[in-house]
């Protein structure tokens, strides 16, 4: 798993991210980040990275 | 939100019996075994306790290789009175093993061929799949699935069995009490004509998921149960639906739940519902409520007949170990998987014939005592396998409500715009043929299933794998790719001669000259390519129930060395 810097533009993702759930009410911001979840989580592919993902996300 | 409200029922993974006309079943007469005609306490050197699919697969895989045996079932049919449809869906590898025991062909003259799957949620399709285009299926003699009924395949084993001879079927004869010492077990068992003790050098435990040798031998386990509820109707239409596997994570004909659409052999279609959790077992499967759902799925005009009914809850569990002292747990008394991707009964079998050759093995003095250890270690590996996989599928099919439910709307919605999505919808995983990682009878290259592939004994004659199998007669088969060296085949020649329970066959492709009389042809390749491509010149070692032992590259020590590891020596 990457803990340095990998974003190549970090403020532009972090700034579509936000502006994504604009608008919406939790439920439908719950089923936008599940399905961003499951994108990326394809994106990364490697289990052992996914593995540590999850483990790092909990603390 | 509706929370689940969680009450107590009676758990079963089995079918009851509530409405329907259920078929006709065949009824074997109890015959006076000669401990009761003696009046004596007889000892035997296996005893199998259950008739059911895996009890049936052990005895005629023990007959099969000569192996006296004594089954009792407290029973006299197949299937389970009343309630007569159970397992349904049997996979290429038991289809291997019943090739083996000689009823494959009337399985599949009577069942189902089947490789189309389509799972759909709501009115979309998410994904389909054809397992004829997929090459994992394509080296064996048998097909990737054939849809029977379970009695059906019972009552062939049945009358196999009874023309092998070598094992005394006992019906209606239910094991009361059992005791076991170091050297052998007691049964007490109750018949119709008064009950007898017997005695018994190896138990096998196949009498299914309310067995008592769990209490009786303090076998710990492992259980989980929840609140899914099910209700299947077996039924015959005048219409014909198509012959694949539909499956519904969300039916709108049943209120945006799971349903299953099979078929069976006698033009019988399996209909699965899951029902709300908890659901009342006795209401859902009431016949006008049942009829009331299959017309909402197909329609008032379709005339249906019922020909059983059963509702259905489900738990799994999983032993920390399959034998205890001189019992072997097998089939449910194992393992109990959620019934999803036909991994119960089909691994039930497979148990039956791994303990079956070497059971033989021992008996006969072929292998050492030990062997029997490696039941535990592959099996168990597969029980705890089976039990995992099946729990995902559950989770999948049931998720909590809350945030499991949640992930599993996202992930339906990504499956109909993206393929990667789809792998993550769970409606079952097919059962396949364990692999063994942690056998201590399997080298590096071992603990992987060789299909039932297609050889040639000589141009123009055909065979296959299950032939060579059955002519090594429960020892390990030696396979020696292509031509030798003159002191390679002197090392053949002295492991022939060694006294150990192998049997040795030169694959000849293309061009080779045959160097023993015992030789097949292999021009395409496909049993080299089915033993993990074994290159020219080396070996693969097979083991009575098709799995590889292991493979090398020269026939030299390591060879002889893996004879004797996968004989416990």
């Amino acid at each position: 798993m990457k803990t340095e810097l990998n974003l190549q533009d970090a403020d532009t993702f972090y700034e579509q991210l936000l502006n994504a759930h604009e608008g919406l009410n939790a439920q439908a911001s719950e089923q936008l980040n599940m399905r961003l979840i499951l994108l990326l989580a394809n994106q990364v592919g490697d289990a052992a990275v996914l593995r540590d993902c999850i483990e790092s996300a909990k603390n | 939100m509706n929370t689940p409200h969680f009450k107590e029922v009676q758990f079963t993974n089995g079918y009851e019996f509530t409405e329907g006309t259920g078929y006709t079943l065949p009824e074997y007469p109890f015959v006076r075994p000669p401990e009761l005609v003696h009046n004596k306490t007889l000892r035997h050197a296996v005893v199998i306790v259950g008739g059911g699919i895996t009890g049936l697969t052990l005895a005629c895989a023990l007959a099969n290789l000569g192996i006296k045996a004594v089954l009792l079932d407290e029973d006299n049919t197949v299937g389970v009175k009343g309630a007569s449809s159970r397992g349904i869906c049997y996979t290429q590898k038991s289809l291997e093993i019943f090739h083996k025991l000689g009823i494959f062909d009337r399985i599949a003259n009577k069942g189902i061929q089947w490789s189309v799957g389509r799972t759909f949620a709501g009115d979309d399709e998410v994904y389909n799949f054809d397992l004829k285009q997929q090459s994992n299926f394509s080296l064996s003699e048998q097909p990737a699935f054939i849809n029977i009924q379970q009695f059906y395949i019972e009552g062939y084993l049945v009358e196999s069995i009874q023309a092998l001879g070598h094992v005394d079927l006992r019906w209606q004869s239910r094991v009361k009490a059992f005791k076991q010492n170091k050297d052998f077990a007691t049964l007490s068992v109750e018949t119709p004509e008064g009950a007898y003790d017997i005695q018994a050098d190896h138990v096998i435990d196949a009498s299914g998921s309310h067995t008592p040798f769990h209490a009786w031998t303090g076998v710990t386990m492992e259980s989980k149960k929840g609140d899914d509820r099910w209700c299947i109707a077996d039924v015959r239409f005048d219409t014909r639906p198509p012959t694949e596997r539909h499956t519904w994570i969300e039916a709108p004909f049943n209120e945006n739940r799971a349903v299953w659409q099979h078929l069976m052999a006698d033009d019988v279609w399996r209909i699965d519902y899951q029902m709300e959790p908890n659901a009342d077992a006795a209401y859902i499967s009431r016949e006008d409520v049942v009829r009331e759902r299959l017309e909402r799925q197909f329609g008032k005009n379709v005339k249906v007949d019922i020909v059983w009914v059963g509702p259905y809850a489900y738990k799994s569990q999983c032993l920390n170990t399959l034998r205890m002292g001189r019992v072997f747990f097998m089939g449910d008394t194992a393992k109990i998987v959620n019934p999803f991707g036909a991994r119960g009964g089909n691994t039930g079998v497979a148990d039956a014939d791994n303990l079956a050759w070497k059971l033989a093995a021992v008996l006969r003095g072929h292998a050492d005592e030990t062997l029997l250890e490696s039941y535990n270690d592959e099996r168990l590996e597969a029980a705890q396998e089976n039990v995992k996989v099946t729990r995902r599928t559950a989770r999948f099919l049931r998720p909590a409500d809350g945030i499991e439910r949640a992930f599993r709307n996202a992930t339906i919605s990504l499956a109909k715009q993206y393929p990667f999505a789809r792998s993550l919808v769970n409606t079952g995983r097919m059962a396949v043929a364990n692999t063994y990682r942690g056998s201590r009878i399997c080298g590096d290259n071992g603990g992987v299933s060789v299909q039932n592939v297609k050889i040639q004994w000589r141009p123009g004659k055909t065979g296959a794998l299950n032939d060579l199998l059955q002519w090594a007669d429960g020892r390990l088969l030696l396979l020696v790719f292509g031509e030798q060296t003159k002191a390679s085949l002197k090392r053949l020649q002295e492991l022939s001669l060694s006294g150990l329970a192998v049997r040795c066959v030169q694959v000849l492709t293309q061009g080779d000259h045959a160097q023993a009389r015992e030789h097949v042809w292999d021009k395409q390749g496909r049993l080299q390519s089915a033993c993990a491509a074994v290159p020219a010149g080396g070996w693969a070692l097979i083991r009575p129930d098709g799995y590889l032992a292991d493979t090398g590259k020269a026939i030299n020590g390591e060879l002889v060395g893996a004879v004797a590891t996968s004989l416990g020596l």
